[in-house]
């Protein structure tokens, strides 16, 4: 359910982002769901009619 | 030998179901064939083409090849691309695939009878649709998510580029006028479907503040808050429209819904995603997602019987009163979503190709979600067939041939070849809580009685009072969906304008820019708003005209997309499989322009726009009414007057359309034959090869060695 839902999300930026910028700060968990949200609806896409 | 029975043996049984529950749907005598036999038959075809055709075209047309890494892996940033799970993936991509429209095409179409448009739906996904989604998803995968539009200009050329580019823009325009045209017939005069889907606003932005500041991320605990409030407002709805002075407040006419929606869409792309469009976007995709499970289970548990007729005379003497034109080739136009739509290629390439964890996925994720959507539209028309043909042909027949009441409307079937008795549809309409049935047309209305016969089936136990709590949650469902394509699609409008003149203009391309959101914002929903008030105030009825425009409009993109296809192949070497996605694009294209040679040349009045142009001129020179125009249900010089209007913009649209398709075909054929013969060099944009780390489930199976990076 979390997976499907994405609230694991989180978890796996960390993730990612320990492998690729080691020593910088992450962002805390509000600020990166505020963040997703603003990314992913940057470009909404089409949806079929 | 005892091997391969093992393994084909499963196949042939269900072959062999497909093929009785066919032969049921196509010969069985009797008075009624029950729906069961329909559902069948498409289940058992889809399994059988998913086996089999789809693993043809992953294995041998298109060589998947999982050693090589996606874009999704390459390029992980944790964002949009990212190696998602394909259970999850596939979820994502059929909530942003399946609308309102697989709901409204087959309804629609239902008026020349069951079979036409179920066999289309069934064949056309099989062999055009889900072939589209799936090669569209491929070919974009491997060059990193471009859209179509970027590789129809790197793939065919600059002018091929350009055209896929005006269809796209025009194409989202005519969408929005009429799926707004079909919640505004929706909710007219209806207080409490209007109050139940106003009662969506406020609920978003609650939402939207719940997932902005107070639980960012927690999707799952707000879309649980939002659907419980949705249905406390369905059913406040119920009472608002039994206490007399707030259901005259909540009574709105056509024109004041219209004026509702322009200002709502206006505001809506103008606002941050946060308010409206993010939260209405969870809020629907639960709704969709839980109402379509609903309906699957509920047609299994009440196998209804279908009343409409295989085929009606209307599949071939072209006067339907739902839409005119004969069953080739308005049915394939009608039924767009379901069986082929263009837009699903705009979904396949750009989002669902940067999150693919594995190049094999293509299939159930492309191919699989269409059938799933095939499938919903299935049982849309099944819902639509269940009721009966005469309350089917009261509720979607031009409204000007019905008239206002229940005697005139009945009177008007009966013309038609079937019958209804008044007090027939007055029941009807008191059992789902409306006071009129009579010429609810854009196919919601008759989707949700018939959704409501079901589902009251199931819960007939407790009484038929729910029948019009299930109508209304039907109405609400589509109508709530409608709106997050509204949003949606005025935004994407948006910024498809600002990049444009943003080409010219620097500034204007920032989409942050408020001065440059308004004005794109204002553009684009002025685009749909005129649309959306000529259909509401067409004398002869907005959405037989516009319908038919708008399967044009969807079928054109398919074409894009299958010349992008087509091409793509090719130049792959693949000329002797390139039949995969040539024949669906000669199909479409036949299709497409045959109903726009019909729209534009016919000297039919109620198909050809410019034959009634004339008749309308006509009436408005000799200062009367001529026979053609009353014949359609015109009243007046003045209704001549708005035809006059409308058909030269939509038989110019239709020219317009006609003309993209054969720019960007030709296009095409000059780099296929240009190949074919040697002359031109075919020249790749695929992504390199690079090896992949992920196994089949998506764990990583080599680690790097440390400091690699």
């Amino acid at each position: 359910m979390k997976e499907i839902s994405g609230e694991n999300a989180y978890d796996r930026y960390l993730e990612v982002h320990a492998a690729t910028h080691p020593g910088k700060p992450a962002m805390n968990r509000d600020e990166f769901y505020r963040w997703r949200q603003d990314e992913k609806y940057a470009n909404p896409g089409s949806r079929c009619p | 030998m005892s091997n391969s029975l093992r393994r084909y043996g499963i196949w042939v049984v269900i072959a062999l179901v497909g093929a009785v529950c066919w032969g049921m749907l196509a010969l069985a005598r009797g008075e009624t064939v029950n729906a069961g036999w329909m559902l069948f038959a498409a289940l058992a075809s889809y399994a059988i083409a998913f086996r089999f055709y789809a693993r043809f075209i992953r294995d041998r047309v298109l060589e998947v090849d999982d050693s090589r890494a996606t874009p999704g892996e390459r390029l992980n940033n944790g964002r949009d691309f990212e190696p998602m799970d394909r259970r999850v993936l596939f979820g994502h991509h059929f909530a942003a695939i399946a609308g309102a429209g697989p709901l409204v095409g087959p309804v629609l179409a239902a008026q020349m009878g069951y079979l036409p448009g179920t066999i289309w739906i069934i064949v056309g996904v099989i062999l055009a649709g889900a072939v589209q989604d799936m090669t569209t998803l491929f070919f974009s995968m491997r060059r990193n998510g471009k859209s179509l539009g970027q590789m129809a200009r790197e793939e065919i050329g600059p002018v091929g580029g350009a055209a896929a580019l005006i269809a796209v823009l025009s194409i989202m325009v005519i969408l929005l006028a009429v799926l707004a045209l079909v919640v505004v017939n929706a909710l007219a005069a209806s207080p409490w479907g209007s109050f139940s889907l106003a009662m969506t606003i406020p609920i978003a932005v609650l939402m939207g503040i719940y997932l902005r500041f107070l639980r960012p991320g927690r999707v799952l605990e707000v879309s649980l808050i939002g659907v419980s409030l949705l249905i406390l407002a369905i059913i406040g709805g119920g009472w608002i429209s039994e206490s007399s002075p707030y259901a005259a407040a909540w009574t709105f006419t056509p024109n004041q819904l219209t004026l509702a929606l322009i200002v709502y869409g206006f505001v809506a792309s103008v606002l941050p995603v946060w308010v409206l469009l993010a939260p209405r976007d969870y809020l629907s995709t639960f709704m969709k997602i839980g109402t379509i499970a609903l309906l699957a289970v509920g047609i299994a548990i009440t196998l209804p019987p279908m009343h409409m007729p295989r085929f009606t005379e209307f599949a071939f003497n072209g006067q339907g009163p739902v839409f005119a034109g004969s069953l080739f080739p308005f049915v394939f136009i009608i039924i767009a979503c379901g069986a082929l739509s263009g837009f699903h290629s705009l979904v396949a390439s750009g989002t669902t190709p940067k999150l693919i964890q594995k190049e094999s996925q293509v299939r159930p994720i492309g191919y699989g979600a269409m059938l799933t959507e095939s499938f919903v539209a299935v049982m849309a028309m099944i819902a639509a067939v269940t009721l009966d043909p005469g309350v089917y042909f009261a509720m979607n027949a031009n409204p000007a041939l019905l008239g206002d009441t229940v005697q005139s409307a009945s009177q008007a079937v009966n013309g038609f070849g079937f019958s209804v008795t008044p007090d027939t549809l007055q029941s009807t309409a008191d059992a789902v809580g409306e006071d009129s049935i009579v010429g609810r047309t854009g196919g919601a209305p008759t989707l949700a009685v018939g959704i409501s016969a079901i589902f009251a089936g199931v819960t007939g136990v407790f009484g038929t009072a729910l029948q019009a709590f299930w109508y209304h949650f039907a109405i609400m469902f589509e109508a709530l969906f409608i709106l997050t394509t509204v949003d949606a699609g005025t935004r994407v409008g948006r910024f498809m304008i600002q990049d444009l003149v943003g080409n010219v203009w620097r500034p204007f391309a920032r989409t942050s820019w408020l001065p440059g959101n308004i004005i794109a914002s204002a553009l684009i929903v002025a685009g749909w708003g005129y649309f959306l008030w000529a259909g509401v105030n067409d004398p002869l009825g907005g959405i037989n005209q516009l319908f038919p425009l708008f399967g044009i409009a969807n079928q054109l993109l398919a074409a894009v997309a299958l010349t992008v296809g087509t091409t793509i192949l090719i130049k792959m070497g693949k000329l002797r499989y390139a039949w995969v996605t040539a024949l669906p694009l000669a199909w479409d294209a036949a299709v497409t322009l045959t109903a726009s040679w019909q729209k534009i040349f016919s000297t039919d009045p109620a198909i050809g726009f410019f034959a009634q142009r004339a008749a309308a001129q006509q009436s408005i020179q000799a200062g009367e009414l001529n026979d053609t125009m009353a014949a359609l249900g015109a009243a007046s010089v003045e209704d001549a007057r708005q035809i006059l209007v409308n058909t030269t913009v939509d038989g110019v649209l239709s020219i317009l359309f006609a003309v993209m398709i054969i720019i960007v075909i030709a296009d095409a054929s000059r780099v296929w034959f240009g190949i074919i013969r040697g002359s031109k060099e075919p020249e790749m944009t695929e992504a390199p090869w690079q090896e992949s780390h992920l196994d089949s489930e998506g764990n990583v199976i080599e680690r790097e060695p440390v400091g690699a990076r």
